[in-house]
């Protein structure tokens, strides 16, 4: 077992976790953080992606013991006092899920798309939502809840 | 006037889903909960010589190792064919054999690596063609003497469905044909693949010998009557409570994760057990789509008027029915599409083979006919010369019609899909040029067609509490689908309350009102129904009690939006008022309903031949424009136009929802979905090799909603949902054979088929594959 301090969603949480642990396993069990999703525990079908230092990651294929200092956000951590952020606001707006299994990942990879590409274009909103599997079918309305917030109602 | 009915709400449970509070079975998690896992079976046909579990019984922190023979129960809603676990012989590679449960998962796993298991290998079933060989090994030996319902099987033969159908004279029909074609298709097996996968807690009660069971499902009551037959047990001894459902498809329908789940509970001393499937697991040992070989001969008269057609249609249902058997009886009639055809003859056979299970799967059996049905029309239309759009127009149904029993087809309008999706892509009018010598650009369309389960119920209890809330109780549940919010809609404009103030009940089997599954796009009809009728009730209710309360004649009141107005006056109190003026003493308002389509007029038929008749039809027409690349063989979707026939859109939004999620679905299954089984084995493991569409594989999707007039529906409200995907996959090989001349008639679609019927030879990797 190992201690560490983990940041997630800008607090710091004292943790003792097997050497072993992903961090999909923290969050889930230790943290009680369930919006991150297994989908596959393999990397292969996104849905349990958050962001670590920014950027999209598959949280199954990290281990929570090299994560120390740096910053973890998930789902749970994008509304502030139960206000919903702008991307979540288009999520619901352009009915841009189904099941909703894979809809905290799919928001977190679209937050971490227009945190670096404030105005990508369609095929890099493709390029980035690529790696997240949606059996729904989802996918046309996530693209316009992202174009929608982009461009206004819509989309461009 | 409707306030929220054919609007585009946002969905109830957009803000659970959003911010990752919404509570699926995946997320259950119980105190001094254990880990189960399960052994599998490495053959595809053996007999379990010896079990050692000693080692396993005594790994750190095992609680309880248990054997088919420790738990010998078998379940299955049309045969009772399937153990919990293994009992002395395994039927498929991916069988459960021995359930472990420990403290957690890892030690769950290190213990099943300390079993010892001796097996014996008989000889398999591995083709389903092979299993109607006279000579070919059993796959059930006792079949003829297991508990089933009142469908047919051929005792002593691996056939556990033979179902026949005949109207008029084939035979005469097609002598009198200009034309008379004959195709053979087959149709793979999928996995449903929804992103959660099979999971389920269960935890035994003592003192009840019962069981409380934490399932992802889509049909709470019949899965848990299916366990209560099995274990012989009275049905309040299950309890099962239903969260939201991360994708179903018509996969979760079944005791799956449930088996082994209840096995282990039942030996843990009221320790809740959870069981949660692999991905792997879930693609290999859940169930798939019921493979088919469908043999059709069609005679047609010159100028394309169908007359006759005879269909020849071979279900793998893997090693145990599940759900099947209804496939191959329901699924099958709708082979024959949605056309007029004077002379008929079905023969469908279900074969047992020591694969996979396969079970329902979005469309039940409708996404396998319409794969042939609608690929061979394209071939007719070929060879009369004539445009497809044209021969489905001529013999397609339109309202009045009778249906293949009599049934006189209501609130139909097949016709507006095919115009509109046709429309949509620019039928009639030349593909432009592609940029690319080597690419080649076609189009093509496919047309469908699918009845509801009927008759079923469902029932609900509508109550508004004292501060004006209203309450839905009913067990629906929220599987993807959106029918929370389109419930709620209705309720809101039956009631006469606003949106917000609707709730709807999450499902626990113990408190919640019946209902059928949330299954063949009946939730919005059937619970719509049933909440008309109870709101109705309730807002008669509430205008009575304001009528003594106010002094004022019931006649002229009115409940909108929650506040009720005299006539002529305006608002004089709301619903939270009239309610909450009764203080400590109290006053909810409740009414219970019960609908069911048995005895609609709807629904009569020939004599004997009611039961064919659906209380609503489905209709469909999916339009496809693509780009094929004659050097790789690569397939490029441009655009998918689908136009569905709903009755009336309740929530445009949830509609299209569903039509592009069926659209994805279908042309995912289409092109990219291959188990690559041989010898009983299938060659994927998880996503990286069991390939589903993402982001860049899709086209242009364009949803067309059609409304029609179904007199008997709320609100006008068909279905959608389960028809969404069957028309793509023939849409798309019709678009393949008009852009090249070639026709590939075996699923998946495959680069590498389609290179091959370029060069005019046969893919030496699939046994069926053939051209016209």
């Amino acid at each position: 077992m190992i201690s560490l301090t983990l940041t997630v969603n800008g607090a710091d949480r004292e943790l003792v976790v097997g050497a072993n642990a992903t961090l999909l396993e923290v969050l889930r069990e230790d943290l009680l953080l369930t919006g991150a999703k297994e989908g596959c525990g393999e990397g292969e079908c996104g849905a349990c992606v958050v962001l670590v230092d920014g950027r999209a990651v598959p949280s199954c294929l990290m281990l929570a013991a090299d994560l120390a200092g740096r910053p973890v956000e998930t789902i749970e951590g994008i509304a502030s006092d139960g206000v919903l952020d702008a991307m979540q606001e288009a999520f619901v707006e352009a009915g841009a899920f189904q099941c909703g299994y894979c809809t905290p990942a799919t928001i977190l990879v679209a937050e971490a798309l227009l945190r670096a590409h404030p105005r990508p274009g369609v095929d890099e909103a493709k390029d980035a939502l690529d790696g997240v599997l949606c059996r729904c079918g989802a996918q046309p309305k996530v693209l316009r809840a992202i174009a929608s917030l982009m461009y206004g109602e819509g989309g461009a | 006037m409707t306030r929220y009915v054919g609007r585009r709400v946002a969905r109830l449970d957009a803000r659970d889903k959003v911010t990752g509070r919404a509570v699926f079975g995946s997320d259950v998690s119980l105190p001094g909960m254990l880990h189960g896992a399960v052994l599998r079976s490495p053959h595809p046909h053996a007999r379990i010589v010896a079990i050692d579990i000693t080692a396993a019984r005594s790994a750190p922190g095992v609680a309880a190792v248990v054997t088919g023979r420790d738990f010998p129960y078998t379940f299955g809603s049309a045969i009772k064919d399937q153990p919990f676990l293994a009992i002395d012989r395994v039927r498929y590679v991916g069988e459960p054999v021995v359930a472990v449960a420990a403290a957690t998962e890892a030690q769950a796993q290190e213990a099943l690596a300390a079993l010892h298991i001796d097996y014996e290998e008989l000889p398999a079933v591995l083709e389903m063609e092979d299993a109607l060989d006279p000579e070919a090994p059993l796959v059930h030996p006792d079949l003829e003497h297991y508990e089933r319902g009142s469908h047919e099987i051929v005792p002593g033969t691996n056939i556990n469905t033979i179902y026949r159908y005949a109207r008029g004279d084939v035979e005469e029909g097609f002598a009198a044909a200009d034309l008379v074609v004959e195709h053979t298709f087959t149709a793979h097996a999928v996995s449903h693949a929804a992103l959660e996968t099979h999971v389920a807690v269960a935890r035994y009660e003592p003192a009840a010998d019962g069981y409380t069971l934490w399932v992802s499902t889509d049909r709470p009551f019949q899965v848990r009557n299916e366990l209560t037959t099995a274990l012989g047990i009275p049905s309040n001894r299950v309890r099962l409570i239903v969260g939201y459902v991360g994708g179903s498809f018509g996969g979760k329908n079944t005791l799956i994760a449930e088996t082994a789940a209840v096995a282990l509970a039942r030996h843990t001393g009221g320790r809740p057990v959870r069981v949660e499937l692999s991905r792997e697991e879930d693609l290999i040992a859940s169930q798939l789509r019921v493979p088919a070989i469908l043999t059709l001969k069609t005679g047609v008269r010159e100028d394309g008027l169908l007359l006759a057609r005879s269909a020849d249609i071979l279900w793998d249902s893997g090693a145990y029915t599940s759900n099947t058997v209804g496939v191959a009886i329901r699924g099958a009639q709708t082979v024959f599409g949605p056309y007029r055809i004077p002379h008929l003859r079905l023969l469908s056979q279900q074969v047992y083979t020591n694969r996979a299970i396969t079970g329902s799967y979005r469309g039940y059996g409708t996404t396998q006919v319409t794969w042939a049905c609608e690929s061979q029309m394209d071939v007719i239309a070929e060879r009369l010369g004539m445009d497809p759009l044209g021969l489905r127009l001529k013999n397609g149904y339109v309202e009045g019609d009778p249906y293949l029993n009599g049934q006189i087809m209501h609130g139909i309008d097949l016709e507006a899909t095919l115009q509109r999706a046709a429309a949509e892509i620019g039928w009639g009018e030349p593909a432009p040029d592609p940029p690319e010598p080597h690419l080649r650009r076609g189009k093509g369309l496919a047309a469908m067609i699918k009845p509801t389960a009927t008759p079923t119920s469902s029932n609900v209890v509508v109550k508004v509490e004292q501060d004006g809330q209203v309450a839905v109780l009913c067990a629906a549940p929220e599987i993807g689908g959106g029918q929370d919010t389109v419930l709620a809609q209705m309720a809101a404009d039956v009631i006469g309350v606003p949106l917000d103030a609707v709730a709807i009940s999450t499902t626990d089997t113990a408190v919640s009102p019946f209902n059928g599954p949330v299954a063949s796009s009946r939730t919005t009809y059937h619970v719509g129904n049933a909440i008309k009728q109870a709101g109705e009730e309730v807002r008669d209710g509430v205008l009575d009690l304001a009528s003594g309360v106010l002094g004022v004649d019931v006649a002229r009141l009115d409940l909108d939006e929650g506040v009720i107005s005299e006539h002529g006056v305006g608002p004089r109190i709301t619903l939270a008022e009239l309610l909450g003026s009764f203080g400590f003493e109290g006053h909810s308002i409740m009414a219970e309903a019960r609908f069911t389509t048995a005895g609609s007029p709807l629904l009569k038929a020939e004599p004997g031949m009611e039961w064919m008749s659906s209380i609503f039809w489905m209709l469909a027409t999916h339009a496809v424009e693509l780009e094929v690349d004659i050097e790789t063989g690569v397939v490029r979707l441009i655009k998918v136009a689908a136009a569905h026939d709903v009755g009336r859109a309740i929530n445009p939004t949830t509609c299209e929802q569903q039509i592009e999620g069926g659209v994805i679905m279908g042309l995912s299954n289409a092109l990219f979905e291959d188990l690559a089984v041989r010898e009983g084995r299938a060659g994927v493991t998880g996503f990286l090799d069991y390939k589903l569409a993402t982001m860049h594989d899709l086209p242009e999707i364009v949803p067309i909603i059609v409304e029609s007039d179904h007199s008997e529906a709320p609100f006008g409200a068909k279905g959608i949902g389960e028809p969404a995907a069957a028309a793509t996959a023939p849409a798309i090989a019709n678009a393949i054979a008009d852009a090249l001349g070639v026709r590939i008639t075996d699923l998946p679609l495959s680069a590498e088929k389609i290179l091959f019927a370029l060069e005019g030879d046969p893919p030496e990797t699939t046994d069926r594959s053939s051209m016209i």
